[in-house]
C-alpha cells in the first residue's frame, strides 16, 4: 500500500456508542466487518449511504438495501457485464449503512467484458421505448400483486370454509405462504428498479460529460434542464394537489382547507356540505395511486406516504388554495417549460462549431429518450410500490401483536425479515398448541433491547467515509447513483484533517441563485410544520414531495443527492437555490444559524452561529 | 466651425484625419487596430465616445518634416477635427489621446499598454502636443525591440493616433465574451473597478469579477475585488488622478445588476456582429455627449489574445488540440456507441472508438 495515501478512519477501529453494546445481533453477520476479510476491507473505501439511508437501519428495512444489493449488482456484474465494475458491497457500522464500490481495472478483464456489455446494453438502448412499455406493465403488475397480499389476524378458530371446502391447509399456513410471496415481491421489484436505471444514468452521464468538455462552466442544473422530462408522472401527485386546490375554490370549500385544522377535522367539516362531499369524492378518486407518495427516500418505513398521513398533502393544499384565491394559475405551464428547455439547448448548440453539433444533438436526443424512465421509475418503485410494501409490513405487525408475540404493531421493524419468518412460525406454533409459549416473552424482550440500541445509534454521528480511498473515483455507478467523485473524497478528507470546517460546506450546485437566511434543520416530515417562511431548509435528503414547503423556503441544502436527485429537480422547478450532497449539512448546521447558500457554486457559508446570536441577545 | 471631413472608406489612406466610423479592417495599416476596433463598435450600434483618428499617413508626413515640428497642414487637420469634437458642447472637451499602432492589435500578440495613452487632455494645444508625443514614442527604440521580439519585421507601418472624448467613468473595466483561460464559450467574463478602466487594464487593483452565463444570463460566479485605488478625471478636466477608495466603496460592487445585464447584452450584440471571442473595454460614466447622465460606453474591442505560455487547452478559436482523439462527435454521431464506450471505462470525452 502507498504509505503516503491519506485515509479515513479504519472501519475496524470504530467504537460502539454507549448503550449500543451487542448491536451486532440485530443485523446479519455477512453485512458486518469481520476478521476473515480484515486485510481486504480495511484497505478499501467505505462511504456512508446518506442519500438513501440517512438514519440508522431498522432491521426489517434492510430488505430494501439487501434487495438492491442483489438487483443492482447482478445487472452490473452478470447481466450487463459492465467492463469497469463489479458489485457494491454493504456493511453496517453502528446501525448505519456503508457502501464500497468495486472497480475492474485489469485491462484484459475489461476487454473481455466489453463486447458482451456492448451487445447487451446496445439491445436495450436500441429498443428502449418498447422495453420501457413492457417495464411499465411488469412494474404495475408487480404492484397489483403486492396490493392483493393480505395479512389477517389468526382467528380464534379456523373458519368452517376450510372444512367444507376440504382445503387441508389453514389460515396459519396462509400467513406463512403469503409472507413468502410478499418477500419475493419486494425482490422482484428491486430487479425492475435496476433493469434500466443504470443504462439511463449512463446516457445522461455521457451527455453531461460532453457538455462539460465543451463548456467547462456548465452546471449540472443546466444540463438537467435540457434533458428533464416535462410531462412525467413523477410530477402527477403535485399536479393533482394543484388541481384539487383549484377545484376546492371553484366549489366554494377552500375555506375548510385553509382553516389550519388537522386533516380529519377538515374532512369532517367538508362532509357537512354537498360541495364538500363532492370535493372529497374527487380526492378519493385520485388517492390511488397518486397519494402513494412518500416524503422520504422510500427506503425507510418511518416516513409515511400521503395516503397514510394526509398532513403533508393537506398543508400543500392549504397553500395552493390561498394562491388560487389570490388569482394565481397553479397549472404547470408545460408549453413554457418545453420552450425553456429548447431555449437552453438551442443556446448551447449555437455556441458549438458545426462539427460538434451532431454529437450534441444525438446525445441530447438519447438522454431525453431515456430520462423519463429515471424520473418515472421513482414513482413506480420508491413511492408507489415501497409505500404499499411498508403498509403491508404494518398489517403483518398488527397480526403479530394481536397474536401476542410483539408488544406493538411497529415492533416488526426491529426484526430482520428472516427473523419475522421465524416469528411467524412461532405464532403458527403457538396458535396450534393453544397454550402459552416462550415466544411471547422472547421477542418482546428482544425488541425492547433493540429499541434501546437504536436510540443509542441515533446519538452517534457516522463519518462520511471509512478506510482508504482510491486515487480517483470515476466508476459511473458510484458517480451517478451516489453523487460521489474524486472531489467529494478530497472534501471529506480535508474536513477530517481539519476536524471539520465550521464555516463552509461544499456540495453539488443543484439549482442556481444565492440566498441568505436562517437555517432550519429538518430530519423528518413531521418537523416541517416548524419551518417559517423564508428559512433555509437543511435536511438529510429532499424528495419531490417535500415540494409542499418549497413554496415557502428561501433555499434548500441536503446531505445527500446525486446529479439528478429529486431535490435538484424540485428546487429548479421552484426557482430556489439548492446545494445537495453536502454530506454533513444536518450535522454541521444548526437551526438558527444564518447561512448563505450559493446554488451556482455549491457553497454554503455559515455567516453567524445560532449560539452567537443568542449570546448577543442575552448581552453576553 | 466645419464638420469632420467626410472621407470615403477607400480614401482613408490619403487623409491626415479619418472618421472613426469609416475605419474598416482593411484600413488597419492607416488607422491601426484600435481605430478599426472603434469602427467595428460603431457599426455594431454601440455607444462609443466621439473620436477622430490621426492616420499613419499623417505620422509619415510628420517624419518627413523637421523633427519636433508639425507642418501647418497637419496642425490644421488636427485642430479642426478637435474643434468639431468640441463644437456641440461649446467648450474644450477633455479627451484621451492614444496611439493606435498598426501592429498593436494583431491577433498574434497583444501589445496593450506598450504604446502611449494620455488621459484628460484639454484644449487644441494640448491635443497637438500629445499627438506628437505618441509619435515620438513610436520611435522609441524600446518599442522597436519589443516588435522585433515578436518577429513582426522591421517594416515601419507607422502609428495612428486616436483622439477620443474621455468618459468620466464611475466604473470601468474589461469584458471577455468567452472565458479567456478555459475558452468556455458559454461564459461572459466581466472585470470591473471604480473609476477609469486604467486601474483594471494596468493591474492596479484586483477588480470585481462577474461570470455570466451567455444563455440564461444568470451569474455563474462573482468575486468582490479589492478596489483600493481609482483613477478619476481631475476636476478641471485636465489630467487623471489616482486616489484611494474608501473602505465602504471597496466592499461595494463597482457595477449594478442592470449594468451587468447591459454589458451582457453588449457582449451578445458584438458577438452577433463581429464573431466569437472578443475582448471589450468599457466604461459606465458621463461624457460631454451624455449631458451629465450615466451611460454605458464601449471603448475598445479586439479578439481575445492569450499570453504566450498561458495558452488554454481549448482556446475559443477553432483549432482545438485533441480533436483527432475525439471521434464520434461529428456528423452521423453514434450516441449509443459513445455511451457504451464511456461506460466501458473510456475517459470522458474519449468518444466511441
Amino acid at each position: 500500500m502507498d504509505q503516503g495515501r491519506r485515509s479515513f478512519r479504519n472501519p475496524f477501529d470504530i467504537e460502539t456508542p454507549p448503550g449500543a453494546d451487542g448491536w451486532e445481533s440485530m443485523y446479519p453477520a455477512y453485512l458486518q466487518f469481520g476478521e476473515e476479510l480484515r486485510e481486504r476491507d480495511e484497505q478499501k473505501l467505505w462511504f456512508f449511504d446518506q442519500i438513501h439511508n440517512p438514519e440508522p437501519m431498522y432491521p426489517f428495512d434492510l430488505i430494501m438495501t439487501e434487495s438492491w444489493l442483489v438487483a443492482l449488482n447482478q445487472y452490473t456484474t452478470r447481466v450487463w457485464n459492465l467492463p469497469t465494475a463489479l458489485g457494491i458491497e454493504h456493511r453496517i457500522v453502528n446501525g448505519y449503512l456503508y457502501l464500497s464500490p468495486n472497480v475492474i481495472d485489469d485491462p484484459a478483464a475489461m476487454a473481455e467484458r466489453a463486447p458482451v456489455f456492448a451487445e447487451r446494453a446496445r439491445h436495450y438502448f436500441e429498443n428502449w421505448d418498447d422495453i420501457y412499455a413492457k417495464w411499465v406493465a411488469k412494474a404495475t403488475d408487480c404492484i397489483e400483486r403486492l396490493k392483493a397480499i393480505r395479512f389477517e389476524p389468526l382467528p380464534e378458530r379456523e373458519p368452517i370454509e376450510t372444512v367444507l371446502g376440504a382445503r387441508g391447509t389453514t389460515t396459519a399456513f396462509d400467513l406463512l405462504t403469503r409472507y413468502s410471496r410478499y418477500l419475493e415481491n419486494m425482490h422482484e421489484m428491486a430487479y425492475y428498479h435496476f433493469e434500466m436505471l443504470n443504462l439511463a444514468y449512463g446516457a445522461y452521464l455521457t451527455f453531461l460529460e460532453f457538455c462539460r468538455s465543451h463548456f467547462p462552466a456548465i452546471t449540472d442544473d443546466l444540463v438537467a434542464r435540457m434533458v428533464a422530462g416535462i410531462d412525467v408522472i413523477l410530477y402527477r401527485p403535485d399536479a393533482e394537489l394543484r388541481r384539487l386546490a383549484a377545484r376546492a375554490v371553484q366549489l366554494g370549500v377552500g375555506g375548510a382547507l385553509t382553516s389550519g385544522a388537522d386533516p380529519d377535522a377538515v374532512q369532517d367539516e367538508l362532509r357537512t356540505s354537498e360541495a364538500g362531499r363532492q370535493w372529497l369524492a374527487d380526492l378519493d378518486a385520485v388517492k390511488d395511486p397518486w397519494f402513494y407518495y412518500t416524503t422520504g427516500s422510500g427506503y425507510c418505513h418511518a416516513t409515511r406516504a400521503w395516503i397514510d398521513d394526509l398532513r403533508p398533502p393537506f398543508a400543500a393544499l392549504a397553500d395552493y388554495v390561498r394562491r388560487v384565491q389570490r388569482g394565481e394559475d397553479l397549472s404547470r405551464p408545460l408549453d413554457q417549460l418545453r420552450a425553456e428547455r429548447e431555449r437552453i439547448a438551442d443556446g448551447y448548440r449555437s455556441l458549438l462549431d458545426a462539427d460538434e453539433v451532431a454529437g450534441f444533438d444525438s446525445l441530447l436526443a438519447l438522454s431525453r429518450q431515456v430520462f423519463p424512465f429515471v424520473e418515472n421509475h421513482n414513482f413506480y418503485v420508491e413511492h408507489w410500490h415501497h409505500s404499499i410494501f411498508f403498509d403491508k409490513a404494518r398489517e403483518l405487525g398488527a397480526v403479530l401483536s394481536a397474536a401476542g408475540l410483539l408488544e406493538q404493531d411497529d415492533d416488526i421493524f426491529f426484526l430482520h425479515r428472516y427473523e419475522v419468518y421465524q416469528v411467524l412460525y412461532e405464532a403458527e406454533a403457538r396458535w396450534a398448541q393453544g397454550v402459552p409459549t416462550r415466544s411471547e416473552y422472547i421477542w418482546r424482550e428482544e425488541v425492547a433491547r433493540r429499541r434501546q440500541i437504536y436510540a443509542a445509534f441515533e446519538k452517534w454521528n457516522p463519518p462520511p467515509a471509512l478506510g482508504v480511498p482510491p486515487e480517483k473515483v470515476t466508476e459511473p455507478i458510484t458517480v451517478t447513483l451516489f453523487g460521489i467523485n474524486t472531489e467529494t473524497i478530497e472534501r471529506w478528507l480535508a474536513a477530517a484533517d481539519e476536524g471539520r470546517p465550521d464555516d463552509r460546506l461544499l456540495g453539488l450546485a443543484a439549482s442556481p441563485g444565492v440566498a441568505e437566511g436562517v437555517a432550519r434543520v429538518v430530519h423528518q416530515v413531521e418537523e416541517l410544520d416548524r419551518l417559517e417562511d423564508g428559512e433555509i431548509l437543511v435536511c438529510p435528503i429532499t424528495a419531490p414531495s417535500w415540494s409542499i414547503v418549497f413554496a415557502r423556503i428561501a433555499a434548500a441544502v441536503s446531505d445527500g443527492g446525486g446529479i439528478m436527485s429529486h431535490a435538484a429537480i424540485v428546487s429548479r422547478e421552484y426557482g430556489l437555490p439548492a446545494v445537495v450532497a453536502t454530506g454533513v449539512g444536518t450535522r454541521v448546521l444548526r437551526t438558527g444559524d444564518r447561512v448563505r447558500v450559493d446554488g451556482g457554486t455549491g457553497e454554503v457559508m455559515i455567516l453567524e452561529r445560532a449560539g452567537a446570536r443568542a449570546d448577543e441577545a442575552a448581552g453576553v | 466651425m466645419t464638420g469632420l471631413p467626410i472621407a470615403a472608406a477607400q480614401a482613408i489612406g490619403g487623409e491626415d484625419v479619418a472618421v472613426t466610423a469609416n475605419c474598416l479592417p482593411e484600413h488597419v495599416n492607416d488607422v491601426g487596430g484600435k481605430a478599426v476596433g472603434l469602427g467595428s463598435l460603431l457599426r455594431a450600434g454601440q455607444r462609443v465616445p466621439a473620436s477622430f483618428v490621426v492616420t499613419a499617413g499623417a505620422y509619415r508626413e510628420y517624419r518627413r518634416g523637421e523633427p519636433g515640428e508639425l507642418t501647418p497642414r497637419l496642425r490644421e487637420a488636427i485642430v479642426s477635427a478637435y474643434a468639431a469634437l468640441c463644437e456641440p458642447h461649446g467648450r474644450d472637451v477633455p479627451v484621451a489621446v492614444r496611439s493606435s499602432a498598426t501592429v498593436e492589435d494583431s491577433a498574434e500578440a497583444s501589445w496593450a499598454g506598450q504604446f502611449q495613452t494620455f488621459l484628460g487632455v484639454s484644449g487644441a494645444a494640448e491635443v497637438l502636443a500629445k499627438v506628437e508625443q505618441c509619435w515620438a514614442a513610436a520611435l522609441d527604440p524600446h518599442v522597436g525591440a519589443y516588435r522585433d521580439g515578436h518577429r513582426l519585421g522591421a517594416a515601419d507601418g507607422g502609428v495612428a493616433v486616436i483622439v477620443q472624448e474621455l468618459v468620466d467613468a464611475r466604473a470601468a473595466g474589461v469584458m471577455f465574451t468567452q472565458h479567456p483561460e478555459t475558452g468556455d464559450r458559454s461564459l461572459i467574463v466581466i472585470e470591473s473597478s471604480h473609476g477609469l478602466g486604467e486601474a483594471v487594464v494596468g493591474g492596479d487593483v484586483v477588480p470585481d469579477l462577474f461570470e455570466i452565463n451567455k444563455i440564461t444570463r444568470q451569474q455563474h460566479r462573482s468575486r468582490l475585488g479589492t478596489k483600493h485605488t481609482e483613477h478619476r478625471l481631475a476636476g478641471d478636466g485636465r489630467g487623471v488622478q489616482a486616489r484611494p477608495v474608501d473602505p465602504a466603496r471597496q466592499q461595494a460592487w463597482s457595477i449594478s445588476e442592470p449594468e451587468i445585464t447591459a454589458l451582457a447584452d453588449m457582449a451578445a450584440a458584438l458577438e452577433a456582429k463581429l464573431g466569437r471571442g472578443l475582448d471589450v473595454e468599457w466604461a459606465v460614466g458621463t461624457a460631454p455627449s451624455t449631458h451629465g447622465a450615466q451611460a454605458l460606453f464601449a471603448l475598445q474591442v479586439r479578439p481575445i489574445t492569450v499570453p504566450p505560455g498561458k495558452r488554454p487547452e481549448r482556446p475559443g478559436r477553432p483549432e482545438r488540440p485533441g480533436r483527432a482523439e475525439r471521434p464520434g462527435t461529428g456528423p452521423g454521431h453514434d450516441a449509443i456507441g459513445h455511451i457504451l464506450s464511456r461506460l466501458a471505462g473510456h475517459e470522458p470525452g474519449s468518444g466511441a472508438g
